[in-house]
């Protein structure tokens, strides 16, 4: 039951996409590569050799518009990885002699040493509480410590003179272009590739919003750390090819990489390598007769650019060639076989313990202590700034609560972030839709289930398969008629139901939903009610759920919680709680001692 | 995908924008490739040096030019680094097909064209002083080492101010170090006792640790070697302020920048190969042509900048005597050749480097230098035992 | 042992002269200013030229903080309030300012360095020793900068909306605090502070286009070390400033030109709240 026959306009399966574009990357680096080899036949000796270098930045700008560009990862330490590859060349070859095993260990211990410095790196700057600036600090502060310990080096780095007239490859000047060149292209086409691909829109997601990923149970510190360390071995290979060209390496390897990844276009790869390859060249022919005024052109293009073009100078310049609208692209969904999700029951789903938050003197929790198993759907009511949320937040992030013990299907969370958390089958609702704004909805799906089927760094599949409850929800609200479309363009409801369907498409065992309905129809809301006790009975999830709505909580839940000041005032069924005098009391606010 | 288009017209911008710089000129006339600090670290002092060497192309050009054929600089900007010294003395030596190199620039620069002067056989007369004992077959020096320079404030603090112990300062790179580990060694085969030997970064400009311990070891001395400029600046007026008053003796600092720190400067001793107040006819003729072609423009000749005009002459000389533009030929006679300029006679035959005569100069209040000692003819040593000289 | 203590606590000064500006503009706009060290050399060629033009050296210090301000207004309005909801954007199009401004008084002025009279010579005995004086004087002028700065915040109504802005600036300006005001005098008064940091510093360095490079690393970690709070700061460059002069002194003084920078990451990642207060 392909859902592109129910479809209202022409969508592209991403297979199909993917072989256009596969295609036209085949044609463009073979003219690329044939530009290479043909290169040095038409060129003058002096633009050869700027070129070579260029090329090699060209690369690099690749992988840093990859960190930046898609991941939101700001690095300035490229130039410290790239001094690493070469300084690696530079002083293996200068204290032995240019023999095989030498150079090879030069070519593997380079690239190495980037890619331990990019894991120091990447665990100081990637934690959960830990400023996005911060890792722009460490690589920055990475940068200057390697420059210092060159300079300090005395004649075993050749401090600021730098290594010079080591013995080197055998290869011509033509030679190192073509290889520079092939470099440059083998780069870009993998990282084309790479951020095409199905694994290349969680970078997006990542950037877009990093909390939605961990509560999907991506491990985005480890997926981060990965990349830095990818570009660190990238650069540091660059590097390497550079000092074996140069034969000179001075640490005045001043880098204006994230200029030119700006200017060309930050997320577009191409542009980022063009601008790298075109302002290098241009600079070190105008160097000599403006040096000064052509540094302050850039710098105040590079504001302007900033300021008035943030995606660069390249899309500005692409967007000229558009052709008119394109066609949107989407997975198709699939059904999946109904697995039985059920935990074995004999296990509480939810066990929490004397748990109590504080933000200094202020309580906002005051020893929660409950337990909730498989098949109940519960209910967590109270007035504004009980603490529901708060509560819910210390159920799915270990790192939250200032006291007592939460356990998940019998896990302890202990510390463990949220990602972990999930990984125990929890999913997790936000009050306010928390999704991935410049993905599709079927990305987002596909993000949903990245748990359970890994994401392909090389390919996009056709298909998302959904657990039935998800289906229901994305085809009850239309969603399935909305593959294609980019989620900043969904209405509230819609973002609403997104976030339902991806939480319910990583199946989990454990449900935390915070106002689940708010922004539905009433049809939609009894659907989601419909599917809510459904999963229950049939599935024998545990359901912990906030609602305002206190019909739609009557109506389906099995239990309710209430909650007062941050403290359970009652716990019992709906009869009991909606009976009470007490709750009662609370909802309207009746000056009534409230018994502890 | 849209983004192919662009790049591939951008990457025929490339291929188009080479295939029309301009081709090689004509080969009537001699060429002297220039490759200097036209940015970084050197700038402030590549406008001088470019202009001695025009000074002296001029003078030579109105007499007939070299052999008949008449002096075209070529200026290219090395980036007062390795990198930009790769490419300029790459387009300067296969591009431009110059015949001869002549130049100051950074260790970091020299090291880098090495290779390249070696591939293309070019002749390279180093113009600046340095660390010394960089040897190349194709490489002539006519400004001075550390031998030459640290013995004339050594030996004058030694023997006419009784000093015997020093302490010594730098920045953290190669032509400080260079300096001060030669200065040591000197000091302590001469009967003096170093007490200190400091270093700070290159880009520093915090010497106060530096300056408390010079203060708590109470030497008699301090000798310096900072790089250029800003460190210069920094150290002497850091030094004032703490009201520290000992003999100070500055390897690396120049006129120029003892002018520019003003008052703090006075009572700094320096040494150099050439000052502004040398006495001699020559020296007067350079600055009044100087003064004639630049007027207003003119940039105070210092010890980095005449050299170059020193270094054009010798190679004149060395055609001359070659009586051919060969390189090989030539290579043979710049250690042979002489000239008699504003720093006196200087020939490169002491394993390719010059014996000179050097001054001592302390600066005065007004920031002139005035000389205190002469030294003639001092030897630069073993700076290349290897090279035949 | 009178020395180091002395060495200690001027170092601290300075650096907590020339931080302030950048502390104040990271707490209110919660951004990292890169032009900082721009403003800075912007001081201490409004110091050359007061020294050319034959002025009184002291007439340096009004001159360097109204250029900073001036010049701040100007980059706040055509730079920053667009980039307000991309703050690292906004850092990034400082750190272009901050060639800009090295290139265009590069152009204007030649890179060499410049000779700048100072307002007040020589050293005074202390403790059995002589010690700059000037350097004392900074001592002086860190703390009543920092009286008047705690001053402005605690006690006047500049103050007290700008500590709102930084608390939470969604709630004040629901408040009816005009948050774009005060975003605008902060960084006016946070570039014009740099300036004034930029002049007083001349007398201890040497003027030249990249005077104002080594500083900007240090204040930025100094700055992201103290959160916002400018006791924060002075705690922080105590500390750090401290640890840089010990490391320096006995040690050697290349880590200790590293210090500041080494620990104030370490410190950053075992407590990212700094010298904060919780």
């Amino acid at each position: 039951m392909p859902d592109s026959a129910a479809l209202a306009y022409p969508v592209r399966l991403p297979s199909q996409r993917s072989r256009i574009e596969r295609r036209l990357l085949l044609v463009s680096s073979i003219i690329a590569l044939a530009l290479a080899a043909a290169g040095p036949l038409l060129l003058d000796t002096y633009s050869v050799s700027i070129l070579i270098r260029s090329f090699l930045y060209g690369a690099i700008a690749v992988t840093v518009d990859i960190l930046w560009g898609f991941t939101g990862i700001l690095s300035f330490g490229q130039a410290a990885f790239f001094g690493i590859g070469a300084y690696a060349l530079g002083l293996t070859v200068t204290q032995y002699d240019f023999a095989p095993p030498v150079v090879t260990a030069a070519l593997i211990g380079g690239p190495l040493v980037a890619a331990a410095a990019a894991g120091l790196a990447a665990w100081l700057g990637f934690g959960p509480k830990v400023s996005p600036l911060y890792i722009s600090v460490i690589t920055l502060v990475l940068s200057v410590i390697f420059v210092q310990v060159i300079y300090s080096g005395g004649d075993f780095t050749g401090s600021s003179s730098g290594l010079s007239n080591f013995d080197t490859f055998d290869i011509s000047i033509d030679g190192w272009f073509r290889i520079a060149g092939a470099f440059l292209v083998a780069v870009t086409a993998a990282g084309w590739i790479f951020v095409r691909s199905d694994f290349g829109r969680l970078l997006v997601a990542i950037r877009e919003n990093e909390q939605r990923c961990r509560y999907c149970g991506i491990g985005t510190v480890r997926v981060k750390a990965l990349l830095l360390i990818g570009s660190a071995v990238i650069t540091a290979l660059a590097g390497f090819a550079y000092a074996g060209y140069n034969d000179v390496i001075a640490p005045d390897l001043g880098t204006q990489l994230v200029i030119w990844v700006a200017l060309g276009g930050r997320g577009t790869l191409i542009g980022p390598a063009v601008a790298a390859v075109l302002i290098d060249f241009i600079s070190a022919w105008l160097s000599g007769s403006l040096p000064f005024i052509w540094q302050l052109i850039i710098g105040l293009v590079f504001i302007v650019v900033i300021v008035l073009l943030p995606q660069g100078l390249g899309p500005a310049v692409a967007d000229l060639f558009r052709r008119g609208r394109t066609r949107s692209v989407a997975a198709r969904l699939a059904p999946l076989p109904d697995a039985d999700v059920a935990g074995s029951g004999a296990v509480p789903a939810i066990q929490v313990a004397s748990v109590s938050r504080n933000y200094g003197s202020l309580h906002v929790l005051q020893d929660i202590t409950f337990t909730a198993g498989a098949g109940e759907l519960v209910s967590l009511v109270g007035p504004n700034g009980a603490g529901k949320t708060t509560l819910i937040r210390c159920l799915s992030d270990g790192q939250e609560r200032s006291a007592g013990r939460v356990a998940i299907e019998g896990n302890p969370i202990g510390r463990l972030p949220p990602e972990a958390c999930v990984r125990f089958g929890l999913g997790r609702k936000f009050q306010t839709p928390n999704v991935f704004d410049a993905l599709t909805v079927a990305e987002s799906l596909r993000i949903a289930r990245s748990r359970r089927e890994r994401l392909s760094v090389i390919c996009t599949a056709d298909e998302v398969r959904l657990p039935a409850a998800a289906m229901r929800v994305v085809q009850a609200t239309g969603l399935s008629s909305q593959l294609g479309t980019t989620v900043k363009h969904l209405s509230h409801g819609a973002k609403q139901a997104l976030e339902l369907a991806m939480v319910l498409a990583m199946e989990p065992r454990v449900l935390l939903l915070d106002e689940p309905t708010a922004g539905l129809t009433k049809s939609e809301r009894s659907l989601i009610g419909e599917v809510l006790v459904q999963l229950v009975r049939d599935h024998g999830l545990c359901i912990l759920l906030i609602e305002h709505d206190l019909e739609f909580v009557r109506e389906i839940s099995s239990r309710i919680i209430v909650l007062h000041q941050g403290s359970i005032v009652m716990d019992g069924t709906v009869e009991e709680v909606t009976n009470s005098e007490l709750v009662r009391t609370i909802y309207t606010g009746e000056p009534h001692a409230v018994a502890a | 995908m849209n983004h192919l288009i662009p790049a591939a017209i951008a990457a025929a911008a490339i291929a188009w924008f080479c295939a029309t710089v301009p081709a090689r000129a004509a080969d009537q006339t001699v060429k002297i490739g220039i490759p200097v600090g036209l940015s970084g670290a050197n700038s402030v002092v590549a406008p001088s040096v470019v202009q001695a060497a025009k000074l002296a192309a001029q003078e030579i050009n109105d007499k007939g030019g070299i052999m008949g054929r008449k002096i075209e600089l070529v200026v290219a900007d090395d980036g007062s680094g390795a990198d930009g010294a790769v490419k300029a003395f790459t387009s300067l030596i296969f591009e431009d097909h110059v015949n001869v190199i002549i130049t100051m620039e950074t260790s970091a620069a020299r090291n880098a064209g090495l290779p390249v002067v070696a591939r293309g056989k070019t002749p390279f007369i180093y113009t600046s002083y340095y660390e010394g004992r960089s040897c190349s077959p194709y490489l002539y020096v006519d400004a001075w080492v550390p031998d030459q320079q640290v013995a004339a404030v050594v030996d004058y603090f030694m023997k006419k101010k009784g000093a015997k112990t020093f302490f010594l300062a730098g920045s953290d790179y190669a032509f400080g170090r260079g300096m001060l580990e030669f200065t040591h060694k000197y000091i302590t085969a001469h009967g003096g006792k170093v007490v200190a030997e400091e270093y700070l970064p290159m880009d520093a400009s915090d010497w106060t640790p530096v300056l408390s311990k010079l203060r708590a070891d109470h030497p008699d001395a301090l000798i310096t070697s900072t790089a250029g400029g800003a460190p210069n600046v920094t150290l002497t007026k850091q030094l004032r302020a703490a009201g520290i008053n000992v003999l100070f003796g500055n390897l690396g600092v120049d006129e120029g920048t003892a002018k520019a720190i003003g008052p703090d400067a006075a009572g700094v001793y320096i040494s150099q190969s050439y000052l502004t107040t040398i006495e001699d006819p020559q020296n007067q003729a350079f600055k009044a042509g100087l003064q004639k072609m630049f007027a207003s423009d003119m940039k105070t000749p210092n010890d980095l900048s005449e050299p170059e005009y020193d270094g054009i002459y010798l190679y004149k000389a060395a055609v001359e005597k070659a009586g051919s533009f060969n390189e090989a030929k030539v290579l043979r006679e710049l250690g042979k050749v002489s000239f008699t300029g504003p720093r006196g006679t200087i020939t490169m035959d002491k394993q390719h480097h010059a014996p000179l005569t050097m001054y001592l100069g302390q600066v005065q209040p007004d920031g002139s230098v005035k000389v205190i000692q002469t030294f003639k003819s001092v030897d630069p040593g073993q700076q290349c035992p290897k090279l035949k000289s | 042992m009178a020395i180091l203590f002395l060495d200690i606590i001027t170092t601290a000064s300075i650096l907590f002269v020339v931080a302030a500006g950048l502390l104040i503009v990271f707490g209110v706009l919660k951004i990292i200013n890169f032009a900082h060290g721009g403003f800075l050399t912007i001081g201490g060629y409004a110091a050359l030229v007061t020294t050319q033009l034959h002025w009184n050296p002291w007439m340096a210090l009004p001159v360097a903080l109204l250029a900073g301000l001036l010049l701040g207004a100007v980059v706040e309005l055509l730079v920053v309030r667009p980039l307000y909801a991309r703050p690292l954007d906004a850092i990034l199009a400082t750190w272009g300012l901050s060639i800009v401004v090295v290139q265009m008084i590069t152009i204007a002025f030649g890179r060499g360095t410049n000779f700048v009279q100072s307002p007040v010579q020589g050293a005074i005995p202390i403790a059995g020793d002589t010690y700059s004086l000037y350097r004392l004087i900074m001592l002086g002028v860190a703390i009543i900068l920092g009286a008047v700065m705690i001053g402005i915040l605690q006690g006047t109504r500049l103050g007290l909306t700008a500590r709102a802005v930084i608390m939470n600036e969604n709630l004040s300006r629901s408040l009816g605090i005009n948050s774009e005001l005060v975003r605008f005098v902060t960084f006016s008064i946070g570039s014009g502070l740099a300036a004034l940091a930029g002049a007083l510093i001349t007398p201890l360095l040497s003027v030249d286009p990249l005077m104002g490079v080594p500083w900007l690393l240090n204040a930025f970690m100094l700055v992201m070390v103290s959160g916002t709070s400018l006791i924060g700061l002075g705690a922080a460059c105590l500390v750090l400033g401290g640890a840089q002069v010990a490391i320096s002194t006995y040690s050697s003084p290349v880590l200790g030109a590293l210090s500041i920078v080494v620990l104030s990451a370490v410190l950053l990642r075992i407590r990212p709240a700094g010298f904060a207060r919780a």
